[in-house]
């Protein structure tokens, strides 16, 4: 038993994907701490734009920050969909990304991943894209979770 | 035996010796013929050397016993301390510093042998020292007859049992059990003083002389015994069937033992007992001899470990009495020392946990205010309660507070040092001064405030005061003074670092920032002193004329600058040209819980620190004044600046009074401030947290905090509005 999960890590990456706007996007799940509802967010003075502010996780003050304005996609529309992911990378500490709604998770093989995109050049968001995965209804753009959360220190 | 677990206790007290002889040793040498240091030093370094033995670590112990000889040969008068012997002596010092530090890392004394020192060490024994001179064994023969000598008499003295009054029950049973032909002895024991677990070593002796006999009289009582409330010796009368060798062989088989002297008891003898020592002591001299069989045959051994015990007994008394001198004679009142050692991290999780415990009353107060609303009995019970569950949480975290803080002497310590290091160094003539060792704080800050307080000096060393000629010149005295005073301003603990030197020089600066090229010429030249001395904290920009290796390695003041505001406070400078400067440290007392009132701007919840607050005023629109495009108000015959939070935080606009303006008086040091709210919402313990490091907002954002309600409201720190 345990050896066929090991078979199956191996070869396959999970990606939960979430909703922006008519786009989905792909957060690889290693880097997912847990997935808040909406909730109060006490707005930060003087932070960047892409900051909606900070929220209480469980005694923990957790900063959130709008994927949407980091992408320089339109401002966020809360509804009972949206979500806040909470990521933890490395000894860096916690940080949530709101997204419009979370759909499902993917397991995607790594003959479904195409890196180096470089075909849409029009926008910011592609510096966030990792790759492109095949899922059965379209395509899914993985986000390049060290590159979005790493930026914010500039 | 495993001394591992032993290894903490070592690195802290071997810690606590070096300081010791690091402040001795600059006592010694501003006054050579001190004794009290001498022998305290000689104390430190003995026990030291006695722990490098017991963990096995040969170099650090080598190099202490050779020090060791040295103070012994400067206690015995055969050598005077010289300024050179001096150096060497702390040379000896950072390389035992070196050994403990390496220790500390790897639990392991590296292999540094420190040749040199010892080579220099023992250079000295043999210019100064004893006649035959040829190191630490030559001394020890010089030592040994005369040792010898007086072992007798000291016998006679460190015989403590004869002086124990014995009771007349306790005196039956001995003469009883003489005429039934057994033996009676009285002992007293010496356990080493490097022992770490005296009552167990006790316990030992007694379960070893159970065996064989029965302890009639134990001094002090075994109970004291038990809970080591006793020095590092005992008495006991024991009766027993078996001959005096065998029991002495039994005690000395305990380890950690370092002597024992006894003797055989008639009945006349126990009639007599601490009433007429000089007839007591013509059958000792017998007994003496009996146990002294084992005695001379130890000594015999070697040379070395004869000096040793003649070296330990003597000090032994001293240490006693010096230890008497400092804490009020703990022979008669036993000092059964009430602390305890915890580990940092435990008071870190109690802190944590005492955090949680407020966060969750805040709570429970909120919904109990809620329902308060209804008149029934119950709702009042619960107000009551909670109100309960308030002051008791209140005063645990007080209490954990307060075992958080230390003095921050322990920071302060090894600065007397650096400074005499620097001295020699620069050239220079300095003295420092500290006072309010005792101020304390949380010891994480001390823990982190050392580093920026030892910039500070060495710059102040190094870059603040002249040159003697130049001093004398300006009519200063040749030696500068250097000064450290820590002090306590409501809920701030303050470091003043200053010192009587050239002070700093704004127009040198900003000829710098502009040769540099840090600033552009223009804007730099309409800056005002304050924002040209900021520039010093810049990183990067770093003052000194030529690099040292003390200071001026372009990391320095913005080092300090970082490290303080890590720590919660700020750091600012008054400078005087040609008459010093003094660096002001402000440190918050606690980083984790404080009291705070809550107000409401545009809507949004921020918490101040109530330490920090003056008064709350409510003022007319129309009392605000303009000066220089400011506002202003005058309170109490004081003007005082005005700052309107909701322009400072952005916040959202709402409908406001317009007549009256609720202002909060804030006070830094001297300086008063007015804040504008919009509502005050009480006051509230809060527990400070993080905003982490991805979130970069204004500096007057200190950290946020929960509600009682789950809602995060961020706390401003009004030290940053001025």
């Amino acid at each position: 038993m345990a050896d066929e999960l090991r078979i199956i890590d191996n070869d396959v990456t999970q990606y939960i994907v979430v909703g922006l706007g008519n786009e989905q996007y792909g957060i690889d799940i290693k880097y997912i701490d847990n997935i808040v509802r909406m909730q109060r967010i006490t707005r930060v003075p003087k932070s960047s734009e892409y900051f909606r502010g900070v929220i209480n996780l469980r005694g923990e003050v957790v900063p959130v920050m709008s994927l949407r304005i980091k992408m320089g996609l339109p401002e966020d529309e809360i509804t009972g969909k949206s979500r806040i992911i909470i990521l933890k990378v490395d000894q860096s500490g916690s940080i949530g990304v709101l997204v419009d709604e979370v759909k499902k998770v993917y397991n995607l093989r790594a003959d479904d991943v195409e890196d180096n995109v470089s075909h849409d050049s029009k926008s910011g968001v592609q510096s966030f894209i990792s790759g492109v995965g095949k899922v059965e209804n379209g395509l899914v753009s993985l986000l390049d979770i060290s590159t979005i959360i790493g930026e914010v220190d500039i | 035996m495993d001394v591992g677990q032993y290894l903490g206790i070592f690195l802290d007290e071997s810690q606590e010796h070096i300081q010791a002889l690091n402040d001795n040793l600059l006592t010694l040498e501003q006054d050579p013929e001190n004794e009290d240091s001498i022998n305290e030093i000689f104390r430190a370094a003995h026990s030291l050397k006695g722990m490098a033995g017991t963990m096995g670590y040969k170099r650090l112990q080598r190099l202490t016993h050779d020090t060791e000889d040295v103070f012994s040969a400067i206690r015995g008068g055969q050598m005077k301390v010289t300024s050179n012997l001096i150096d060497i002596l702390f040379q000896a010092l950072d390389a035992i510093q070196g050994y403990v530090d390496t220790i500390r890392d790897s639990s392991d004394e590296g292999e540094d042998d420190n040749e040199s020192i010892i080579a220099e060490l023992n250079k000295f024994l043999e210019g100064g020292g004893a006649p035959a001179a040829e190191g630490g064994g030559a001394a020890a023969e010089a030592a040994a007859p005369e040792g010898a000598e007086n072992q007798e008499s000291a016998d006679g003295d460190k015989a403590v049992y004869r002086t124990i009054v014995l009771e007349e029950a306790q005196k039956d049973v001995m003469k009883d059990a003489i005429v039934a032909d057994k033996k009676v002895y009285g002992f007293t024991v010496y356990i080493d003083e490097n022992c770490m677990l005296k009552a167990a070593r006790a316990f030992l002796v007694f379960k070893a002389i159970e065996e064989m006999g029965e302890i009639i009289v134990s001094d002090p009582s075994s109970q004291d015994i038990e809970d080591e409330k006793f020095d590092f010796s005992f008495s006991i009368f024991v009766i027993t069937g078996e001959p005096m060798d065998k029991i002495v062989a039994a005690i000395k088989s305990v380890s950690e033992i370092e002597e024992v002297v006894g003797e055989e008891y008639n009945e006349e003898m126990v009639d007599n007992n601490g009433t007429a020592p000089e007839e007591a002591e013509a059958s000792s001299a017998e007994a003496a001899q009996e146990a002294g069989g084992e005695d001379t045959a130890a000594a015999a051994e070697s040379a070395e470990v004869s000096v040793e015990h003649t070296a330990a007994a003597p000090q032994a008394e001293t240490a006693a009495s010096s230890a008497a001198s400092k804490k009020a004679a703990p022979a008669k009142k036993p000092v059964a020392s009430q602390t305890v050692r915890v580990d940092i991290e435990k008071l870190d999780i109690l802190m944590n946990l005492v955090s949680e415990l407020i966060i969750a009353k805040n709570a429970l107060v909120s919904s109990a205010a809620q329902m308060s609303g209804g008149s029934n009995s119950e709702s009042q019970v619960i107000t009551e309660n909670v109100e309960y569950l308030e002051s008791v949480t209140t005063n645990l975290h007080e209490s954990v507070m307060k075992v958080r803080m230390v003095p921050i002497e322990s920071a302060l310590q090894r600065f007397p040092r650096m400074i005499r290091d620097l001295e020699k160094k620069l050239g220079k003539r300095m003295q420092l001064t500290i006072t309010g060792e005792e101020t304390e704080l949380d010891r994480t800050v001390v823990d982190q405030i050392g580093d920026p307080l030892m910039h500070l000096l060495r710059n102040s060393a190094d870059h603040g005061l002249e040159t003697p000629d130049v001093r004398s010149e300006r009519g200063k005295p040749e030696t500068g003074s250097i000064f450290l005073n820590a002090y306590q301003e409501g809920n701030n603990v303050i470091i003043e670092v200053g010192d009587d030197g050239n002070g700093i020089d704004v127009e040198a600066v900003r000829r710098k920032i502009i040769e540099r090229n840090f600033i552009p010429e223009e804007q730099a030249l309409q800056m005002n002193d304050k924002e040209v001395i900021d520039v010093l904290f810049d990183p990067g920009f770093s003052m000194a004329k030529k690099v040292t290796d003390i200071s001026g390695r372009g990391v320095g003041l913005d080092v300090v600058k970082s490290n303080i505001e890590q720590l919660g406070g700020d750091v600012e400078v008054k400078t005087k040209l040609g008459e010093g400067s003094t660096f002001i440290v402000r440190l918050p007392l606690t980083l984790a819980i404080i009291q705070a009132l809550m107000v409401l701007v545009g809507g949004e919840k921020y918490a101040i620190a109530l330490g920090n607050i003056q008064t709350i005023e409510d003022i007319p629109v129309s009392e605000i004044r303009l000066v220089e495009n400011k506002e202003v108000i005058q309170l109490r015959g004081s003007v005082i600046p005005i700052i309107r939070l909701s322009d400072m935080l952005d916040a959202p606009e709402v409908e406001r009074n317009n007549e009256n303006l609720i202002i909060v008086v804030v006070k830094k040091g001297d300086s008063l401030a007015g804040l504008v709210v919009d509502e005050l919402m009480g006051q509230q313990e809060v527990v400070i947290k993080s905003l982490g490091k991805y979130i970069n907002t204004s500096r007057i954002i200190s950290g946020a905090t929960i509600l009682g309600d789950g809602e995060v409201a961020l706390i401003i720190d009004s030290n940053a509005l001025f």
